[in-house]
């Protein structure tokens, strides 16, 4: 041992242990800061994929020799999927093999059940030449004699021995009848029908040039049919008025009030709201881009506000009924194009539409077979892809929405004279979970089904169903920075003039009491601020509006008038009272000033606003008012900011060094002069901080503007509105959604805007602070 | 019209180093600053006691003593700077031009701006050189450019500062070095004009070369103004004043012309603080 090694072991331990433990503690800071940001990216990250389709199962099916398949379909677990043929016949699939366990075994491809759908009515040896879909699931099929019957594919669990079984099903909706459609029995060429538990409604174009509308209404509930009864209902039968003899394509919406009748590049959209008088409602004829484009396909998207057109060119439109000046019209909102990536000279046009059931997702395709897929509310061209070489034959999608089933000639198969026998059956897992959500969609103005124009909509849940989520970040962006600068401009003046009196003009001896006092009140938990704002100043100012305004004049005037008047006292008055109460002569002056405000405020109501300032507000001047409002949280905030503002720009000012105020002074400056031009401009990094820590802490305060503002999405600086803003939103909805749904992750990064706002304000700030503090910082 | 006394001419700055004054009798044209019975109390402590004496005019007067004996307390009375530490009370008056400054209708501004004073420490205020320089103009209106920068020039060449930073008047203050930020100071207090130029021991954060240049400066200085300066550096006395005024907890013990105060000083207390033996 040298004499200088460490003589005390438990000093050296001591010394390197506080090492470790300081640094662990730093590291694990900056490590917990990281792991939340990486873990709001993570959460938000899915939302701006795009869709994934990816293969799953392909099976090949034999069919009868000149069998076609018009129409498929898949269970929600995706284990089972179906064809309907032109000869009516129904083949439920395995598209799994059976596990070990289960009986009887079966492997991908075996048949589950195959049935024909005519037999229970004898119609066994028409033809079927349309399947027609419903958003109720029942799927009409259509002869060629013009009988028609409903049914619907449906899917059941089993569970024995551990073991799931699915057991494939065909219901008929109206029982196992051939239905009636057309009272004069004629061949029907196009037909739509939609039903609920007590009405169906099915609109057909006849081979002799008709369109009728034949509704079944239920006696009973559609929905009560036991297996093989037949339902009991009315029919009401009806010829619509229609100009053309040749018609397209027909659909009915879902809630059955509409149906759009497509007759070449013409779409006649009829009201069915009275039973008994189908009325034209409108006439849809789209701008075509070119003589040789023409409409091939038309669908109504899920919420049956919507219809998409697609045309030959590629093109799809979407139209929705829009409220103008001259009434309600259709209007074309926005078009979407699916033909092929460039250097593809397959045709464009689309052969048909398939909208999802829920969502506002649709598929294309196309006759060379190309698949799109879009969403239109954010207007997302989520996928583009070739799914089999030909057009396929029939697809369907999931339930769920998660997949797509598709029967496409099997093109593998060598045997030529085999091939129209033999069709291959894949499925696709579709990976589309948040559609709904682009940079677009959250940041510019969106045109939402039902609204008169483009506009910054938040509105993430609703009671309908089909109801289109609006997620616009921008109006709650928006609120959170209106609500922080209200707070500014009532906290900034406040604080910063009474920093500025506190630390440069008050004697000591006061300062050490109010100092601390007004450092207390930041500890005032903001939940006690936010309820005192919104259940007792809301109503509070709402009811003595005048007086709030009267204050903003009296406060200010008296405190002058006070300080004037105690100026001018004769020395020998003032001697008596020490210099440290003097301030304290303002508290009954300001409550003086108070109560006069609040006994003004009706005669002033009355004078100039005619009784009542806020019926006044609204009826003349067109201001609309809200008893929870900027004005109130304005107020409430800047109370929570104002000790934060206050403390740190007062320990600014109070460290400005006295060799520099006694500088200033010593050259016969005034305490006025040295103030404004020494003492601010030196303490001005400091005063820059506190003021951007109390805009930090407005924009991330959450209790207040929860309980104060009402909390509505608008997009409105007026002081008398109320606003909602990142963090307000996070706190109300967020017990409310789904996990890992797209509000889910919307909110998340809402928290994430948040994190940047502040981000952004803190290292603006730092950034000021020390190019301050180069220019300004005094030795 | 013409005709001089010899008692003007003796204020003169040449003959001052031949013929000290006659302290305790000076005419009023001789006397920049009369000091009469000053008393001076923080709280309830006494820290100077019944001081008198005339400060000429012209001249440079130093006032030294141990710490705490109050010569700093004095110098800040005759600016008034003492008003604002809480709980001094101050009786007696300072006579500036026959004008007591603790009198009644007293502007304190107008005061400090006629007794200028230099502080301890350099205090630059953060802005550039140019702007501390006319800082006191400003303040007093002030903003003809053309004047400002004659001020500016003017009182740099009186700080002997000029030729040092005349390129980058624009640049901040803070970057000079502190000799350089104590002759800036000078600069500003001078820039004004003022009629005495109070310094609190002007080169006591200084280093030696810093000390030679600001103690150079001083001698320049009282051909313009009234010069008062503390320090408890005795050789730093014996070589810039003129006067030197002892002082000893809070009492002025001895005043006299420098060369007597320092070779044949009429109190014990003197000698035994000359001598080293405390202080």
């Amino acid at each position: 041992m040298t004499a200088l090694a460490t003589q005390n072991r438990s000093r050296g331990i001591k010394n390197s242990l506080a090492k470790w433990l300081i640094t662990l503690g730093g590291v694990s800071v900056l490590f917990t800061l990281v792991l939340i940001f990486m873990y709001l990216l993570y959460v938000v990250k899915p939302i701006f994929e795009s869709a994934q389709i990816a293969p799953k199962v392909s099976v090949n099916v034999n069919l009868a020799v000149k069998e076609k398949v018009l129409s498929t379909g898949v269970d929600e677990l995706q284990e089972i999927a179906y064809q309907i043929t032109d000869t009516g016949r129904i083949n439920f699939l395995h598209l799994l093999a059976s596990s070990d366990k289960s009986e009887p075994a079966h492997k991908a491809g075996d048949t589950a059940l195959s049935l024909s759908l005519l037999a229970p009515m004898a119609l066994d040896d028409e033809k079927v030449i349309a399947v027609v879909n419903s958003y109720s699931g029942g799927k009409l099929l259509l002869t060629e004699a013009g009988h028609a019957t409903i049914i619907k594919p449906s899917f059941h669990s089993q569970y024995a021995d551990n073991n799931r079984r699915i057991i494939p099903k065909v219901n008929y909706p109206l029982g196992p009848v051939a239905l009636t459609l057309d009272e004069q029995e004629s061949k029907i060429a196009k037909i739509a029908f939609e039903m609920d538990d007590e009405t169906a409604v099915f609109v057909a174009f006849t081979e002799d040039g008709r369109l009728i509308k034949t509704s079944f209404i239920a006696e009973d509930d559609f929905g009560s049919l036991s297996e093989g009864e037949e339902a009991e209902y009315e029919s009401i039968f009806q010829q619509i008025d229609f100009p053309l003899n040749h018609v397209d394509e027909i659909n009915v919406t879902p809630d059955l009030s509409q149906v759009f009748v497509r007759s070449a590049n013409s779409v006649y959209v009829y009201s069915l709201d009275d039973e008994y008088d189908v009325a034209l409602k409108a006439l849809i004829t789209p701008e075509l881009a070119s003589d040789k484009t023409y409409l091939t396909s038309m669908a109504l998207l899920s919420g049956s506000s919507s219809v998409l057109l697609g045309d030959s060119n590629g093109m799809i439109s979407q139209w929705f009924e829009v409220a103008n000046d001259s009434g309600r019209q259709f209007e074309q909102i926005r078009t979407f194009n699916a033909q092929p990536s460039s250097g593809n000279n397959s045709s464009p046009s689309i052969a048909t539409i398939y909208t999802e059931q829920f969502r506002k997702s649709f598929y294309t395709v196309s006759d060379s077979g190309l698949i799109n897929v879009f969403y239109t509310t954010s207007a997302a061209h989520l996928w583009q892809g070739q799914l089999s070489d030909e057009k396929p034959i029939a697809l369907g999608i999931a339930p769920r929405a998660n997949g797509l089933v598709l029967v496409s000639n099997a093109t593998n198969i060598e045997t030529t004279e085999q091939a129209n026998s033999k069709v291959s059956v894949q499925t696709f897992s579709v990976h589309n979970e948040h559609p709904e959500v682009t940079w677009q969609a959250l940041w510019q103005e969106v045109w939402y089904e039902g609204y008169p124009e483009p506009d910054y909509v938040w509105q993430s849940t609703s009671g309908s169903d089909d109801f289109e989520g609006k997620f616009s970040l921008v109006p709650i962006s928006f609120g959170t920075i209106k609500a922080a600068l209200y707070a500014m401009l009532f906290a900034v003046p406040i604080a910063l003039t009474a920093a500025i009196y506190t630390a440069y003009f008050m004697t000591p001896v006061l300062r050490k009491k109010v100092k601390p006092t007004i450092e207390l009140m930041e500890a005032l938990p903001t939940v006690i601020l936010g309820f005192l704002a919104g259940l007792w100043l809301a109503p509070l100012m709402e009811e003595y509006l005048p007086a709030v305004f009267l204050l903003f004049l009296f406060l200010p005037l008296a405190t002058i008038i006070t300080a004037f008047a105690w100026h001018s006292l004769p020395n020998n008055w003032k001697d008596k009272l020490p210099e440290t109460l003097a301030p304290i002569l303002l508290i009954p002056v300001m409550i003086l000033a108070i109560l006069a405000a609040f006994s003004l405020s009706g005669s002033v109501e009355d004078a100039l606003f005619a009784g009542d300032m806020r019926q006044y507000l609204t009826n003349d001047l067109g201001i609309d008012f809200d008893q929870r409002n900027a004005l109130v949280v304005g107020i409430a905030m800047g109370f929570a900011v104002i000790p934060t503002i206050f403390s740190m720009a007062e320990d600014a000012i109070f460290s400005v060094p006295s060799h520099l105020t006694s500088g200033s002074l010593a050259l016969g400056a005034t305490q006025w002069q040295t103030l404004v031009k020494v003492v601010l401009l030196t303490a001005s990094p400091g005063i820059f901080s506190a003021i951007m820590m109390g805009l930090g802490r407005a924009v991330g305060e959450t209790m207040i503007v929860l309980m104060a503002t009402g909390n509505t999405p608008i997009l409105d600086w007026s002081v008398f509105q109320g606003m909602r803003t990142l963090a307000a939103n996070i706190a109300v909805e967020m017990p409310e959604s789904e996990v890992g749904s797209s509000h889910y992750r919307i909110l998340f990064l809402a928290a994430f805007v948040l994190f940047i706002f502040t981000f952004i304000f803190n290292t603006a700030a730092e950034f000021v602070r020390q190019r301050l503090r180069e220019k300004y910082s005094s030795m | 019209m013409i005709s001089i006394s010899p008692k003007t001419i003796a204020t003169g700055s040449e003959s001052l180093m031949t013929t000290p004054l006659d302290l305790t009798n000076l005419t009023p044209e001789q006397v920049a600053l009369d000091i009469n019975g000053l008393n001076l109390h923080y709280g309830n402590k006494q820290a100077l006691n019944n001081i008198s004496m005339a400060i000429p005019k012209g001249q440079v007067t130093a006032f030294i003593g141990p710490s705490g004996c109050g010569k700093s307390t004095l110098l800040r009375c005759i600016n008034r700077m003492n008003d604002l530490v809480d709980n001094c009370h101050i009786s007696g008056e300072i006579n500036l031009h026959g004008n007591n400054i603790y009198g009644k209708h007293v502007d304190v501004a107008e005061l400090r701006r006629k007794v200028g004073m230099v502080f301890q420490r350099p205090n630059p205020f953060p802005k550039s050189i140019y702007e501390n320089v006319v800082y006191g103009l400003r303040i007093m209106g002030e903003n003809n450019r053309r004047r400002l920068d004659e001020a500016v020039e003017k009182s740099l060449r009186s700080a002997a500062l000029w030729n040092e930073v005349k390129d980058r008047l624009d640049e901040s203050a803070l970057g000079l070095s502190g000799g350089q930020q104590q002759r800036l100071v000078i600069a500003r207090a001078i820039a004004i004009q003022p009629e005495v130029l109070l310094l609190d021991e002007p080169t006591s954060a200084l280093d030696p070369i810093s000390t030679l240049t600001i103690e150079e400066l001083i001698n320049d200085l009282k051909k313009q103004f009234t010069v008062v300066i503390v320090t408890h550096n005795m050789q730093q006395a014996a070589r810039v004043s003129d006067q030197t005024a002892f002082m000893y907890m809070g009492d002025l013990i001895e005043y006299s012309d420098t060369n007597t105060l320092f070779t044949t000083p009429m109190k014990k207390k003197t000698e035994d603080y000359i001598t080293g033996r405390y202080g």
